[in-house]
């Protein structure tokens, strides 16, 4: 289609914080929202405004596209999502994801909205293995996060959980 | 810009503090606006987005005290200004330094579950286990709430690989949406809320779309996911709606397009209801489902925990009635345990009240379906039964003249039938809802009819006769495409009716007459020996003979596809589920084939004598074909690798040769490469085969650690029957001559003589307590067996089964399965006097007579089976737990 014919071809992404980020086609269109847009409404040269994603977090995810810009796209088979998944994470999407929690988060929450499937699966995969293995106390500690229930209830929600232990 | 410079700074320290980086430079514009402090400012427009994007209170709070920085501070770059702060850090003492990075702790650890929206952390939490998933619900309220999500637990269900009965669910949730709106319609006319009750009452009349045999809302929870935009700038009362509405709405969906329309009104209705009620914070505090307030018969106190700790089966939190899949979870999970752990309670049909009910003879096969199960037996009769009351639905079926063999029926309104062949060498068409005897196709083999299958278009018989034969269920043309293809290659044989249609086609004769229903389409020679059980699926039949092969056909135009050899003696029984091949055989063993290549690809060894009946269910998730060939290519390349580093001999000894594997992945233990499978067939961990033998025992087998199946249990056919609370075999009846009569039409002489004999097993049943107090005086070595002494005991009669339910722990396990009575329901039980007769001791009965297992069926819960023994008994691994009971409607049986 128009889109391997003109593989050089630039697009300008508009940031909620108004920076322009040039990038090439083939790299911003592994987000299918961005794709979607410039076949709907054709690629008139306007600069594409993006009003969720500020600079710093678009230029780690275009970083993320650029590096994955030749993978074959997204399959839409249902029965993905139906296996077993595995959190296996590639070494340098590995690397990539070694960011503060925030920029992390960012990047999901970016990764979701630009629709790209694949980034939002590592996103997700990294945030489950931060929990995975760990104690309910080294989880709190890893997000910050504020036990709210009282001594009592925790106890009864953990006999409560007793029949999901393997014996 | 300024941030990515920022990236260079020469300082490597901390991770934490290097974590601040990105922070502060995603509120630069912000800083650029002008602040008039610093760290206060910069916890304050972190407080602020963060807020924005639901993070909770308390962050920030902890700041240093006001410190107003300067202009000249407040107009540096950002790179500038990070600078600047580092040089401070590095001018401060380490332990200042570390209480600094205390402070700033709560900026760089967020909690995902208040950062991220629901759709987001769905996905996050379908990558753990359960047990990890119910470790963190201890987290935090939030965290509990997002994890004991009805949708995740359904996702997880599936992952099992374990079945659902969807129609069972939407029927269940339909009804009950019909018995509220009906309760709602009395209650609440003065209500102005039409509308939603319109949308209540719709959905339970619209004719659902038959569900896909799995679940088939993942399309629509990735939708969800991705129509997720924004979640940043979420607003107040968005972000109830969100972590209350959406989720539920949306995953829960089905994919019909009647239900998405649904799903939509449902947010409609959420947001009427956030509308009278302001979102206030403490609203979203107490994380209360803003529609809670409307439907007072489910709200809760605020202390209350929300959702119950105790996963009920309905949620509690859906204004409409949804079935809470953690509730499903949790009892599938339980009942699996109570299989590994042989936990079960017996019972018999029939109850052991109705002894006249029984077959009189031997019982050859059983099918099971729902409520009801149907039997066939050498007394000539096939019966009905209600799986429920443990009684007969109708009189026993009369029309056969010798042995009932085989049968296999379809209670569904539209199929209404039984079907049965026997000795006699006939097969007969029965309603099933009448027991009218709809058709006979006399002689439609020439020796004994061992099995008979049938789906929508064909009815395929089998026989010792050493053919398989098929027929036409309904009226056909030629030009049809059930009608038989004929070819060349095809060795069947076909009546001469049957038109060869290329033929005819070229002499351009183009009237035919249609075939009758059960006409004879074509007969299948090929096996040298009887052809003793036969399976249909996708147009492929798969047949089992004596003369050791099982051959699979295809059934339009009857060519013989492929012949598996393997086993050593002739084969009893089959089941085919598309691509294994799973075979019991008079060699003692199961085994099974992998259907594409034909390789062997598990052999289970643990019976002393003919395996005549066989069910497997591995437990596959949907479309894992592509994994299970990758499982064997790399148990092939292991195996290939250790050859060639000779940890294999090339030539295998004698007694290698013989040794079976019964599924291991081990290198050693290969013996077929190239296959689809790998060894062991695949499946899931929940993978099962239940095997029945002429040894008298139930076998069910598990996968072990190493992928080989293992005897997990053995089960004796006669202690069940001992266990069910009847009577020993024969003797009861055997005092009774005119039970003996197979045939007795009237149902009412039926009952007198049930009445009758039921006076008489309470004579008996005395007899057999003094038996019992002098056996056990006289005969201790019963004692250590434990059996017998449980068994016997006067407390185990028909009300037993309750008390035992109840008391059941883990020790009395032992007793449990030995001695309870089971009544399918637990209301059923009879606490009049004891009428029943109990089980003589050892001694008359000992273990191991006579009691062939002939056919055996299971599905989530029970086994049940049949033998040379006229009572059919069932192991229900529910073990009258009342939860599991219920839980286990929505379990679908795979067969």
């Amino acid at each position: 289609m128009a889109a391997t014919s003109a593989d050089a071809k630039k697009v300008t992404l508009t940031t909620s914080d108004n920076a322009d980020l040039t990038v090439e086609r083939e790299v911003a269109e592994r987000s299918i929202l961005i794709k979607n847009l410039l076949e709907d409404i054709g690629d008139n040269g306007d600069a594409i405004p993006i009003p969720n994603v500020n600079e710093a977090v678009m230029k780690k995810v275009l970083e993320w596209c650029e590096q994955h810009r030749k993978d074959p796209p997204a399959s839409q088979d249902d029965d993905a999502d139906s296996r077993k998944k595995s959190t296996d994470i590639d070494e340098w999407d590995q690397k990539f994801m070694q960011v503060d929690q925030e920029m992390l988060f960012e990047i999901i929450l970016a990764a979701n909205y630009l629709d790209i499937k694949a980034l939002l699966d590592v996103g997700c995969k990294t945030v489950a293995n931060m929990i995975k293995g760990k104690s309910p106390d080294e989880i709190r500690k890893t997000f910050n996060i504020q036990n709210d229930f009282t001594p009592e209830e925790e106890d009864q929600i953990r006999r409560e959980n007793e029949w999901a232990e393997d014996r | 810009m300024a941030s990515l410079n920022n990236s260079i700074t020469p300082f490597v320290g901390p991770p934490y503090l290097q974590a601040l980086r990105p922070a502060s430079s995603m509120s630069s514009n912000r800083f650029d606006e002008g602040y008039s402090e610093d760290t206060r400012s910069q916890s304050g427009s972190d407080m602020v987005m963060r807020t924005d994007s639901r993070l909770g209170d308390g962050i920030g709070t902890d700041q240093d005290p006001q410190y107003p920085l300067p202009d000249w501070v407040l107009n540096m770059s950002e790179n500038d200004r990070s600078e600047f702060a580092y040089a401070i850090l590095r001018s401060l003492r380490t332990s200042s330094i570390a209480a600094i990075v205390e402070k700033l702790n709560p900026l760089l650890h967020l909690d995902p579950v208040i950062y991220l929206p629901p759709e987001i952390t769905f996905q996050i939490f379908s990558y753990l286990n359960p047990e990890t998933l119910l470790r963190a619900s201890t987290l935090s309220r939030t965290w509990r709430t997002r994890l004991v999500d009805s949708p995740l637990w359904k996702l997880l269900f599936r992952l099992e690989g374990w079945n659902s009965n969807f129609p069972q669910v939407r029927a269940f949730e339909d009804a009950e949406k019909l018995r509220r709106a009906e309760k709602k319609e009395k209650g609440r006319k003065t209500r102005p809320r039409a509308a939603e009750d319109m949308e209540y009452e719709k959905p339970s009349t619209k004719k659902r779309l038959r569900e896909r045999p799995l679940f088939g809302d993942g399309a629509s929870s990735d939708n969800g996911i991705h129509d997720k935009l924004e979640p940043l700038s979420l607003n107040n009362s968005k972000e109830g709606h969100t972590i209350w509405g959406e989720q539920h709405s949306v995953v829960e969906a089905d994919d019909s397009p009647t239900a998405k329309a649904e799903d939509k009104m449902e947010g409609i209705a959420y947001h009427d209801s956030s509308a009278t009620t302001t979102p206030t914070t403490e609203n979203r505090r107490e994380r209360r489902p803003l529609e809670l307030s409307e439907h007072s018969s489910t709200s809760l106190s605020s202390s209350s925990m929300d959702p119950p700790i105790r996963p009920t089966l309905l949620l509690s939190s859906s204004p409409e009635p949804k079935i809470n899949w953690q509730y499903l979870y949790k009892q599938k999970k339980r009942l699996e345990d109570n299989w590994d752990a042989g936990r079960f309670s017996n019972f018999q049909l029939p109850h052991p009240k109705y002894p006249a009910e029984a077959h009189t003879e031997c019982v050859y096969t059983i099918q099971y379906s729902g409520k009801f199960l149907v039997s066939g037996s050498r007394d000539h009769t096939v019966r009905i039964w209600n799986l429920d009351t443990q009684r007969l639905v109708l009189p026993p079926l009369v029309g056969h003249e010798a042995s009932v063999l085989c049968l296999q029926f379809d209670e569904r309104p539209d199929q209404d039938i039984v079907v049965s062949g026997g000795s006699d060498c006939n097969v007969i068409l029965w309603q099933f809802s009448t027991g009218r005897l709809l058709k006979m196709l006399e002689d439609a083999h020439t020796e004994s009819v061992l099995n008979l299958r049938f789906d929508d278009r064909y009815l395929v018989t089998c026989s010792k006769d050493k053919t398989i034969k098929v027929w036409n269920r309904k009226e056909i043309l030629p030009t049809d495409d059930t009608y038989p293809a004929s070819t060349t290659k095809s060795t069947a044989r076909f009546p001469s009716y049957i038109i060869n249609m290329e033929r005819e086609l070229e002499s351009q004769h183009l009237y035919f007459k249609p075939l009758q229903s059960y006409s004879l389409l074509m007969t299948l020679d090929g096996h040298a020996a009887a052809v003793n059980a036969i399976q249909i699926l996708d147009g492929q039949i798969v047949s089992a003979s004596g003369d050791r092969s099982v051959k699979v056909w295809n059934v339009r135009t009857g060519a013989c596809l492929k012949s598996f050899s393997g086993h050593s003696k002739g084969i009893a029984c089959v089941q085919f589920d598309g691509r294994r091949i799973v075979s019991g055989s008079s060699d003692e063993t199961v085994r099974i084939f992998d259907r594409a290549t034909g390789a062997e690809v598990a052999c289970l060894q643990g019976h002393k004598n003919l395996v005549r009946t066989v069910q497997a269910q591995f437990g596959d998730l949907p479309g894992n074909e592509e994994d299970l060939e990758a499982e064997a290519r790399a148990v092939d390349r292991s195996f290939f690798d250790a050859q060639r580093r000779g940890l294999i001999p090339s030539e295998m000894t004698r007694e290698q040769r013989r040794a079976r594997n019964a599924g291991s992945k081990d290198p050693k233990a290969i013996f077929a490469y190239g296959a689809k499978l790998p060894p062991g067939g695949g499946g899931s961990k929940w993978a099962r085969i239940v095997s029945g033998s002429y040894d008298e025992t139930v076998i069910i087998w598990k996968r072990g650690d190493d992928g080989a199946w293992e005897k997990s249990k053995t089960l004796f056919q006669n202690e069940a029957v001992k266990a069910a609370g009847g009577r020993p075999r024969r003797p009861v009846t055997q005092n009774h001559a005119h039970v003996n009569q197979p045939a007795q039409p009237n149902f009412q002489a039926i009952a007198q003589q049930a009445q009758a004999q039921a006076q008489a097993a309470q004579n008996l049943a005395q007899q057999a307590q003094a038996l019992h107090a002098a056996t056990q005086v006289m005969n201790p070595t019963n004692a250590p067996n434990g059996t017998t002494v449980a068994a016997t005991n006067p407390t185990q009669s028909a009300n037993a089964g309750a008390n035992q339910g109840q008391a059941a722990g883990p020790g009395q396990q032992h007793a449990q399965q030995q001695g309870a009575v089971v009544n399918a329901t637990a209301h059923h039980h009879h606490h009049g006097p004891h009428h029943h007769h109990h089980p003589f001791p050892g001694p008359v009965n000992p273990p191991g007579t006579n009691s062939r297992v002939f056919k055996l069926q299971f599905d989530a819960r029970r086994i049940i089976c049949c033998s040379q023994d006229p009572i059919i008994v069932g192991w229900d691994f529910a073990n009258n737990d009342k939860d599991i009971i219920q839980a286990s409607q929505f379990f679908s049986d795979s067969v």
